[in-house]
């Protein structure tokens, strides 16, 4: 069933309902509107926008019809102006072009007789307005603030503000007039209260300004009786108190008799707050009296909480308690009863701000008790989330009828709901608050560990399953925690207790051998596990093999686990322990090598290398390089052991050294401790390294390169080939000769951008013409055969050399050799196997490892490179999320912040600042003004075209905003104070008169054709947009 | 301030959506189905204020320290009435209970002026809807809270249309309010 609803009754035949293919009727209803919208009919017109603007609210796009919105705003009929003024509130966007063409008719608007019609555009203004809009209107807002009818006047004081936002400007001529009103007793009350709302909204950004007005806000606290106007003046006098301690005393009379007599509770919670945030609380003198004001408050708090079982009452109380436990933790803790149970609240909101308060509370005494409670929560709600989870789903009444419609909305009537199950996030959400209560200044509140592993092993269970691949890219950012994320983060803590508490790392070592058996039990095989917990699990267990009971089940476990884990991370942990695990059981040498001990590592052997041989392609490099060493190792070792008899009765055999001893000394070594974040900055700066030394002055190009697309596709073999070609570790000591031909430097640049294959071929070549050389080279003296290049000391030849060459000739400065030999024999092996090999082979692999070490001690200022890139990414990321966050419904009024209301009073000493700073802005924008015209002169010159002289009228534009917009605030911060807000409209005229004349004395001859401009240019905007609307 | 006013039914079909800043249509569709997930879950006897939906909380925590706290919407407020919900979103700058008693002046104030308002009257008369708001909101900042005062500004703009009496059966039998087969939510 769907139905389109008519947006007006005028409309008689409606847009009616259509079942099963509302797309279609949506869609022709568009088209309707489309055709309609045009029509020369205006009361035709205005109906089909107001179809428009109520498809609008589904989310049909209606910015194609900006223009029919202005043609409809225009009209004459006020019932049709009205539509277009709604559609312009509701679709027009900052980039809507035809704003800029409606300027005129706002200002005739706003002039209008009709009080209605004035209403419109200022309600329209604060949806729509931009700087330049702001700047064209305020002239005829201005006098509307005197207008008679109060409902005007408290219309445009709001619209006022919101011009302030954008353009600050607007305070400094509107604020005078405003403080004017507020000042009025006479004044029509809800204009008063519509300018403390104002000043509300402004004061948290400059509360200085405001606090001469103090004595008259205070006189409209104790006498208005109006309690809306009262909670927004606590709230105000909240941000003024900090400023102006004597304040408080003078409030705290009124205050307390508020909150002791009013039946208001929002005043009376208000006021609780107001006492909170303008630390009232906090201040030091008296005593005596804050602690009766700080009792009585926290008292009216619990019993809002206790006594009224209301439960917004009881969200509010913990809002402000969760204000004061910053500040008096004691006095929250006191209310611990009330606030756990809290947690325990049916309602999500409320659960959500208690946990917020029970982080800052927990202790070492009530840390088990809170956590308990907790995880009491999380289980309940994960076992009645399996139970129920489809049927919540159908719970919502989706085969509602037109009772509901005609149902009257009540306002003294409100609807119930059914429970339903803790929603992910918050489960998610309570786990992490359990791991950071837990963890807190390294697990200072925790005296008992093995009750935290269990909660962890339970936790793991507990944590809701990580999301698909697929699903995780529709969350928009990265900012909150994943479910994914939490499940590593149980795991992570696990690891954590393991490596910091010795005592109960055995406990670890169980805990983490059961989770390892619930994931497997929890994913059957062939479905894949992805759980986060499972790569600092495996690591732990790795690690530690030597606490666990029972190696070979935990290794049988891992390899059975290995082929279905699908996170690379996880995956090379696995991989990893799997083979301590495995040498920690096959390497014990005092076990004797049987016949049967053989037989059982050789078979475990030949199932640890079936495992792994499936993943030597796998497609991240880390787990691909574990399994194919892990591989190729253990294909040696099985060939050793299988040669190796079995030791009988009579004869003792030893067991394999690469068992016993080769592949345990890969994994043993100092005890990991952990590493504090920070660690890494107080590690000295080796001497001579200066970071700021480009290591590379190709670097610009080089990372430009590595950006380029091309390169990412292919990333991982241009690297090999690029490090293949670069002299391994060996030679760092002195640069081979070879790599100082011209061939070979290119090689190694071009191998960034060249595809694969070329770039193969290419190392192929040098590869044989390093053979060739050393050919022909065999004979020559100079070039040392490999059998003794190792020795440096006087050898025969050594000696030979030097009496033949004399001696001034040294020869160790020609070690170049030897190590080229290394290399051309290294090269010449590999190179015909790396043609026939798979993509990524092993032998690569670990000569990726080699020559990263060379760069790293060829260029130390690597680390810097990556720290700053780092930064960089850092930065980018936060600009994106501040753009983020001013996108969604925010409201920046940074603006506001850099001007200052009454001039001479308070900013005495900001504006000759601001002063300063916007001449030299301006002088800079002249310079580059003088720059570019005279390239473009230039250019003109050269070039006798048209386009030079299009070029240079773009330019002086440029020069003309920025003039401009200095000029105007230097001339106003000069001397326009005392005068500036008695008549706004006559300062504006005024400064516009001012700002051209001292363009004109500013500029140079150069810059006359600009201050021209200047003066066209108001000129030019008011002729234009009647133009095109008429 | 308040950020966003919004009125919806149980199906989560808007009914207003009044926005004081400008934001994509996209976005706005995303952050209504966002709040109708959280508001269709709520238990009996919760609340009217609801958690951040991740698309405001998502800019809220990301800025570490409290410098710009009072910007960003913080509130979400909501009332249920009958089929319908109402919701305000604000920053800190409002009092939650207060904005309660808002919510409540203005459902009060269409009662007035529809004389037993309905889901109905909404949809045939939102544009009165829209004039009654802004009677009582302009800009995010509340400028009227006087029931009279409000329901006197929107007859000053002319007659309140009543619902029409010959289509009203005839629309409301065929008419349920399910286009729910068109504007899934996603987050339900």
């Amino acid at each position: 069933m769907c139905v389109v609803v008519p947006p007006s009754p005028s409309n008689s035949r409606g847009l009616r309902s259509h079942k099963g293919n509302e797309k279609e009727y949506i869609h022709n209803c568009l088209k309707e509107c489309r055709a309609e919208i045009r029509s020369q009919d205006m009361d035709l017109k205005a109906t089909a926008l107001l179809k428009l603007i109520y498809l609008e609210m589904f989310g049909h796009d209606m910015s194609w019809a900006s223009f029919n919105v202005l043609e409809v705003m225009a009209s004459s009929k006020y019932h049709q102006k009205r539509v277009g003024y709604l559609g312009a509130i509701q679709s027009f966007r900052p980039d809507t072009e035809v704003l800029m063409l409606a300027t005129n008719l706002l200002k005739k608007d706003l002039t209008a007789t009709s009080m209605t019609t004035i209403a419109l555009p200022i309600v329209t203004l604060p949806h729509v307005i931009t700087p330049s809009l702001a700047l064209s209107v305020l002239p005829d807002i201005l006098p509307r603030l005197s207008h008679t009818s109060p409902a005007i006047r408290k219309k445009t004081i709001v619209t006022l503000y919101r011009l302030a936002l954008v353009y600050p400007e607007t305070l400094r001529a509107a604020w005078p007039k405003i403080k004017e009103k507020l000042m009025d007793r006479s004044e029509d009350s809800s204009v008063t209260a519509a300018i403390v709302n104002v000043i509300c909204e402004l004061g948290w950004r400059r509360p200085h300004d405001f606090l001469s007005l103090a004595p008259r806000l205070f006189e409209l606290l104790v006498d208005s009786g109006n309690n809306w106007l009262a909670i927004k003046l606590i709230k105000l006098f909240a941000t003024l108190t900090p400023l102006e301690p004597r304040l408080v005393r003078k409030l705290l009379p009124p205050l307390t008799e508020i909150i002791q007599t009013t039946p208001a509770m929002s005043l009376l919670y208000e006021c609780i707050n107001g006492i909170i945030q303008g630390g009232i609380l906090g201040s030091g003198d008296d005593t005596a009296g804050k602690e009766e004001i700080a009792s009585l408050c926290v008292n009216k708090l619990r019993s809002m909480i206790m006594v009224d079982g209301d439960p917004n009452l009881k969200y509010v109380a913990l809002l402000a308690f969760n204000k004061i436990v910053d500040t008096h933790p004691w006095l929250v803790a006191q209310q611990e009863d009330v606030i756990l149970e809290c947690i325990d609240s049916a309602d999500i909101s409320i659960r959500i701000k208690a946990l917020d308060l029970v982080q800052g509370m927990v202790g070492s005494d009530n840390l088990i008790s809170i956590v308990s409670r907790l995880m009491r929560q999380l289980k309940l709600s994960s076992t009645t989330d399996r139970k129920n989870g489809t049927n919540t789903s159908s719970s919502n009444p989706g085969d509602s009828d037109d009772e509901d419609l005609e149902t009257t909305i009540n306002p003294t009537q409100r609807a119930t709901e059914q429970i339903a199950p803790l929603p992910e996030d918050y489960r998610v959400d309570v786990i992490d608050r359990i791991l950071n209560m837990c963890c807190q200044s390294n697990y200072a509140h925790l005296n008992d560990f093995e009750w935290y592993i269990d909660v962890l092993t339970q936790l793991v269970r507990i944590a809701p399953t990580p999301r698909k691949i697929n699903d995780v890219e529709t969350i928009p950012i990265v900012g909150r925690s994943n479910s994914g994320d939490i499940s590593e983060k149980i795991g992570n803590e696990l690891r954590n207790v393991a490596v910091k508490v010795q005592a109960v790392r055995g406990a670890c070592l169980q805990a983490a051998e059961i989770i390892l058996v619930q994931l497997k039990n929890d994913t059957p095989a062939g479905s894949f596990l992805n759980s986060g917990t499972l790569g600092p699990i495996a690591w732990v267990i790795g690690e530690y093999a030597t606490e666990l009971d029972a190696p070979e089940d935990v290794l049988g476990l891992l390899l059975q686990l290995i082929p279905r884990i699908t996170g690379a991370e996880s995956l090379a942990a696995s991989l990893q322990a799997a083979m301590k695990v495995f040498s920690l059981t096959a390497g014990d040498h005092l076990a004797q090598w049987s016949a049967e001990h053989k037989s059982k590592v050789l078979l475990l052997m030949a199932r640890i290398v079936h495992t792994f041989e499936a993943l030597t392609l796998h497609p991240t490099l880390e787990v691909q390089e574990r399994a194919v060493e892990f591989t190729e190792l253990l294909k040696l070792t099985a060939e050793a052991a299988s040669a190796q008899e079995a030791s009988t009765e009579l004869v003792h055999q030893d067991t394999p050294l690469l068992l016993t001893q080769a592949i345990p000394s890969l994994f043993v070594g100092w005890e990991l401790k952990s590493v504090a974040t920070s660690a890494q900055k107080n590690v000295p700066f080796p001497e001579g390294l200066d970071l700021d030394e480009p290591i590379n002055p190709n670097l610009d190009f080089l990372l430009a390169s590595s950006e380029s697309p091309s390169f990412s596709t292919n990333e991982a073999d241009e690297f090999d080939t690029y490090y293949h070609q670069r002299p391994p570790a060996t030679s760092i000591a002195s640069e081979p000769a070879i790599t100082r031909l011209g061939d070979e430097r290119v090689d190694t640049v071009s191998s960034y951008q060249q595809p694969t294959e070329a770039s193969y071929l290419d190392a192929d070549i040098v590869a044989r013409r390093k053979l060739e050389r050393l050919e022909k080279n065999r004979d020559d003296p100079f070039y040392i055969q490999e059998t003794n290049s190792i020795q440096r000391s006087s050898t025969p030849i050594h000696n030979i050399l030097q009496s033949s060459n004399g001696p001034d000739l040294d020869v160790d400065s020609i070690p170049i050799m030897e190590l080229d030999l290394d290399k051309l024999s290294s090269g010449v092996s590999h190179a015909p196997t790396k043609l026939s090999k798979p993509p990524r082979p092993k032998p690569r692999q670990r000569i990726v490892v080699a020559a990263d070490e060379n760069l790293a001690s060829s260029g130390q200022s690597t680390p810097k490179n990556d720290s700053e890139n780092d930064v960089g990414l850092l930065a980018s990321k936060a600009a994106r999320a501040r753009r983020f966050k001013q996108s969604v419904l925010g409201v920046d009024s940074t603006n506001i912040e850099s001007l200052t209301l009454e001039g001479g009073a308070t900013g005495g000493a900001y504006d000759p600042e601001a002063q300063q700073r916007e001449e030299a802005e301006m002088a800079q924008a002249m310079k580059e003004v003088e720059r570019l015209r005279l390239e473009m002169q230039r250019a003109n010159e050269r070039i006798q075209v048209a386009q030079g002289v299009d070029a240079a009228g773009t330019v002086v534009k440029k020069k003309k905003k920025t003039t401009a917009k200095a000029k105007k605030s230097s001339t106003i911060a000069e001397g326009d104070d005392g005068e500036g807000g008695a008549e706004g409209g006559q300062v504006v005229k005024k400064k516009k008169k001012r700002e051209k004349v001292a363009a004109v004395d500013k500029s140079t001859g150069d810059t006359q054709a600009g201050a021209d401009r200047n003066i066209a240019k108001p000129k030019k905007k008011k002729a234009k947009p009647p133009a095109e609307i008429e | 301030m308040i950020n966003a006013v919004l009125v919806f039914n149980g199906q989560g079909q808007p009914r207003l959506t009044k926005f004081y800043t400008q934001l994509e249509t996209s976005i706005q569709q995303r952050l209504l189905s966002e709040i109708f997930a959280l508001v269709s879950n709520r238990p009996s006897g919760a609340c009217n204020f609801l958690p951040l939906p991740p698309l405001l909380a998502a800019s809220g925590t990301s800025q570490s320290s409290s410098e710009q706290h009072n910007d960003v919407p913080s509130l979400v407020t909501y009332r249920n009435y009958a089929t319908l919900y109402f919701i305000v979103i604000s920053t800190s700058t409002e009092s939650p209970l207060a904005l309660l008693d808002l919510i409540q002046v203005y459902v009060e104030a269409l009662d007035k002026l529809f004389e037993n308002v309905c889901e109905l009257d909404l949809i045939f008369n939102f544009e009165t809807l829209h004039a009654a708001l802004s009677e009582m909101i302009v800009g995010g900042v509340v400028i009227e809270t006087n029931l009279d005062r409000i329901v006197a500004g929107v007859k000053a703009q002319g007659t309140v249309a009543k619902r029409p009496v010959n289509e009203s059966r005839g629309t409301a039998l065929g008419a349920g309010l399910g286009m729910g087969g068109n504007f899934v939510w996603p987050g339900r």
